[in-house]
């Protein structure tokens, strides 16, 4: 079972990604902040991070920056209502980039691509 | 006694004469003449003042302007006699001044051969056809000094009349074609032909601007004809240029096609501004006065230089005279007239030049006066135009922060509602009413979603990600967009994509966007029935290569008020839409340094035609 680690400072979006993650097999972790985040990746050792980057305390970005020095491999998808970081961020460190929408087609097939499940 | 004359006759044969239509001399002659024969002397002569010399006896006859009598009983007594005098020394003569209380017309001569005396009677009668004679030469004198007069004093008002005239416009043309008229009517200063150039000073060249007068000798024919008939006062004709500016003889067009290097200093028009001189340039009487001096051009026109302009204006250049005249602006030239009477052959008189002189003087202040002006308007309207494109980004600039923290704000709870109500959809059965509920959520969630990409998308300058693209695959994936639509709908798709289609250098997803845009405005307006028709080909314009993409659709096409608003963001003819359709793909193409057009025809469709440049080919 692959595992996915949700960081999104709304709960509603966390619920939503959670129960739509779920209800397509994954296993599905949760953390309303960066600093939250980095505590989740070493124990709960996810397969893919999607990453809010607005958030308060510590940023998507700096999130990104920090869960890299720890973590190599794990794919991570940037979630962001932000359309206009798009560019840079796919060439640096993130795998891809997804503008947020209610219709989640995009995200989950980006999730599936980057776990080779399609 | 037959020597004596009928004094009845003489006098009255003399006032005839004097008051007669006659010119002066023909009227002096055949005065003498009668006095000659009526007195059977050898001669009468008229001496002009100007012919009687200092020292002589005339002179002293003139000064004391009292006649001289000599005959046989008063011997001439004079000591001095000038040799060009003694001609007129004979045995009897008289020599009697013919002036008034004010003038002096010189003196009336009588002379005879042989000895005799004067009576008191023909002494008497002398006097009164002296008196008649001085009376005809002084009304001649009045009669032409008045003409003058008359002239200078019409000339110089028809030059008031003209200046008024410039004065009442600041219109460049119409100050131009009315300097230009003036100077070619009749009762202005009556050259056949006028033509003005001024200094381009960016450029170093003289322009050729307007030129005004007939086209051939007939249509000259004509002009002047009627000219004749309806002789106006000057500001009735300036008036009827003012309504009339437009000037559309092939003189005109030919003169406006003319530029020379103002460095071209074999040119008379050239040296006319760089000297700032006048040239008056006569008419030739022979062949030999035919300087065949030839410019670079390859034209002369029998004068002391070359003249490019002749080249275009005559068949055959050296048999007409001509002048230029520089036109002063405030302290400096800033043009050239060139004048000239091409049809009539006059010969331009100094007196002419100096007219043109004083009148372009006028007129070259006017023509600076308004081509100030003109440039004036010009940068004031393109102030103008900065200030609303400045409006315009500050506006968009404005409105692309707002966006933005809207987006965020407004994005996360359309997420959420929007992703609730389809698992909302999902998990209700089929048959169960509220499932039309959570559907209507969902679809205006989706609409609310594209409205805040279309803010972005318009808003904000992302950065092209530039790659060579095949349109046709660009259009296919944004038909794909829509695809469902289409399927459900009465709509009928044609697509007619040419097999060879050039590379064109573009952003994915952008081109993506624009043609998604046009597609989907082209499948609402038909509202689910009609033929949406997509052509791609290729396309040669002035040597360089493009690719076309056309749109066309059967519906009800663009109300015409509207058609010059449709790139204008936020306009819309729809309540429930956002009016960025349009400006975007305007956007987009125009990053692209590509052309949008449209055909429209309302009530039947509209075709938007999108040109792109084509990618180079890659030389192998």
């Amino acid at each position: 079972m692959m595992k996915i680690l949700v960081v999104d400072d709304e709960e509603s979006i966390r619920l939503l990604y959670k129960e739509e993650l779920e209800e397509d097999g994954f296993v599905v972790e949760v953390a309303k902040d960066g600093l939250e985040a980095l505590k989740q990746v070493p124990l709960f050792r996810p397969d893919l991070i999607t990453l809010d980057i607005k958030m308060p305390g510590l940023n998507g970005i700096d999130t990104l920056k920090r869960i890299r020095e720890m973590e190599r491999q794990i794919p991570i998808v940037m979630c962001s209502a932000y359309g206009e970081y798009k560019q840079d961020l796919t060439t640096w460190a993130s795998d891809a980039y997804v503008v947020k929408a209610a219709d989640l087609t995009e995200l989950k097939n980006t999730i599936r691509r980057l776990l080779r499940l399609l | 006694m037959s020597a004596h004359p009928d004094g009845y006759d003489l006098l009255k044969a003399t006032i005839e004469l004097s008051t007669s239509s006659l010119p002066i001399e023909t009227k002096l002659e055949r005065m003498l003449q009668s006095i000659t024969d009526g007195f059977q002397s050898d001669r009468s002569l008229h001496l002009r003042p100007e012919a009687i010399l200092k020292e002589g006896f005339l002179y002293r006859v003139a000064e004391r302007r009292k006649p001289l009598w000599v005959d046989e009983e008063t011997p001439f007594q004079e000591e001095r006699v000038l040799a060009e005098e003694r001609d007129l020394l004979c045995s009897s003569f008289a020599c009697i001044p013919l002036s008034d209380e004010t003038s002096f017309q010189g003196i009336f001569y009588i002379g005879f051969s042989k000895g005799r005396k004067f009576s008191s009677g023909e002494v008497d009668l002398l006097l009164l056809l002296t008196k008649e004679i001085g009376a005809a030469i002084r009304n001649d004198q009045l009669h032409g000094a008045a003409e003058d007069h008359e002239k200078s004093m019409r000339q110089l008002s028809m030059l008031m009349e003209l200046n008024r005239a410039l004065l009442t416009t600041v219109n460049f043309e119409r100050i131009v074609h009315m300097t230009l008229t003036a100077i070619t009517i009749g009762d202005g200063l009556g050259f056949n032909r006028a033509m003005l150039f001024l200094v381009n000073d960016k450029d170093r060249v003289l322009e050729g601007t307007m030129a005004v007068g007939p086209n051939n000798a007939e249509e000259a024919g004509e002009i002047w004809s009627a000219l004749s008939q309806r002789k106006g006062n000057p500001s009735e004709l300036i008036a009827k240029i003012e309504s009339s500016t437009e000037n559309h003889s092939v003189l005109n067009s030919m003169v406006k096609g003319i530029q020379i290097p103002l460095e071209h200093a074999q040119c008379i028009l050239s040296r006319t501004v760089l000297e700032g001189r006048t040239f008056n340039i006569g008419v030739p009487h022979d062949e030999e006065e035919w300087l065949q001096t030839r410019c670079e051009r390859g034209c002369h026109i029998g004068s002391e230089v070359g003249c490019y302009v002749s080249e275009h204006l005559s068949r055959d250049p050296k048999i007409y005279a001509f002048a230029t005249i520089p036109l002063w602006g405030k302290g400096k030239v800033i043009g050239v007239i060139l004048v000239d009477n091409f049809y009539n052959r006059n010969p331009i008189t100094e007196e002419d030049i100096r007219y043109l002189a004083m009148f372009s003087n006028q007129a070259g202040l006017a023509i600076e006066n308004a081509m100030l002006y003109r440039n004036l308007e010009e940068v004031h309207q393109e102030l103008k135009e900065a200030q609303t494109f400045l409006v315009h980004q500050e506006k968009m600039a404005a409105l692309g922060e707002l966006s933005t923290s809207i987006a965020h704000e407004i994005r996360n709870p359309l997420v959420s509602i929007g992703g609730f109500a389809r698992r909302l959809d999902r998990a209700l059965p089929a048959d169960a009413s509220e499932k039309r509920y959570a559907q209507t959520i969902v679809k205006e969630v989706g609409r609310l979603e594209k409205i805040l990409s279309q803010i972005l998308t318009y808003t904000h300058e992302d950065a092209m990600a530039l790659k060579e693209l095949d349109l046709r695959e660009v259009v296919e994936e944004s038909l794909s967009m829509i695809s469902e639509s289409l399927r459900n709908g009465g709509i009928q798709l044609s697509k007619e994509f040419s097999e060879k289609v050039p590379g064109v250098k573009g952003d994915y997803y952008q081109l993506k966007q624009a043609f998604f845009n046009l597609i989907s405005n082209a499948y609402e307006s038909m509202n689910g029935k009609g033929n949406l028709s997509i052509r791609i080909h290729p396309l040669l314009k002035n040597g360089s290569s493009f690719v076309r993409v056309e749109v066309e659709d059967t519906g009800a096409g663009i109300d015409p008020e509207s058609l010059h608003h449709i790139f204008n963001p936020f306009y819309t003819t729809k309540d429930n839409r956002l009016g960025l359709g349009l400006p975007i793909i305007h956007k987009i193409v125009t990053s692209h340094q590509g052309q949008i057009e449209v055909n429209n025809h309302p009530g039947k469709g509209v075709t938007f035609l999108l040109t792109l440049p084509a990618q180079e080919e890659k030389q192998r």
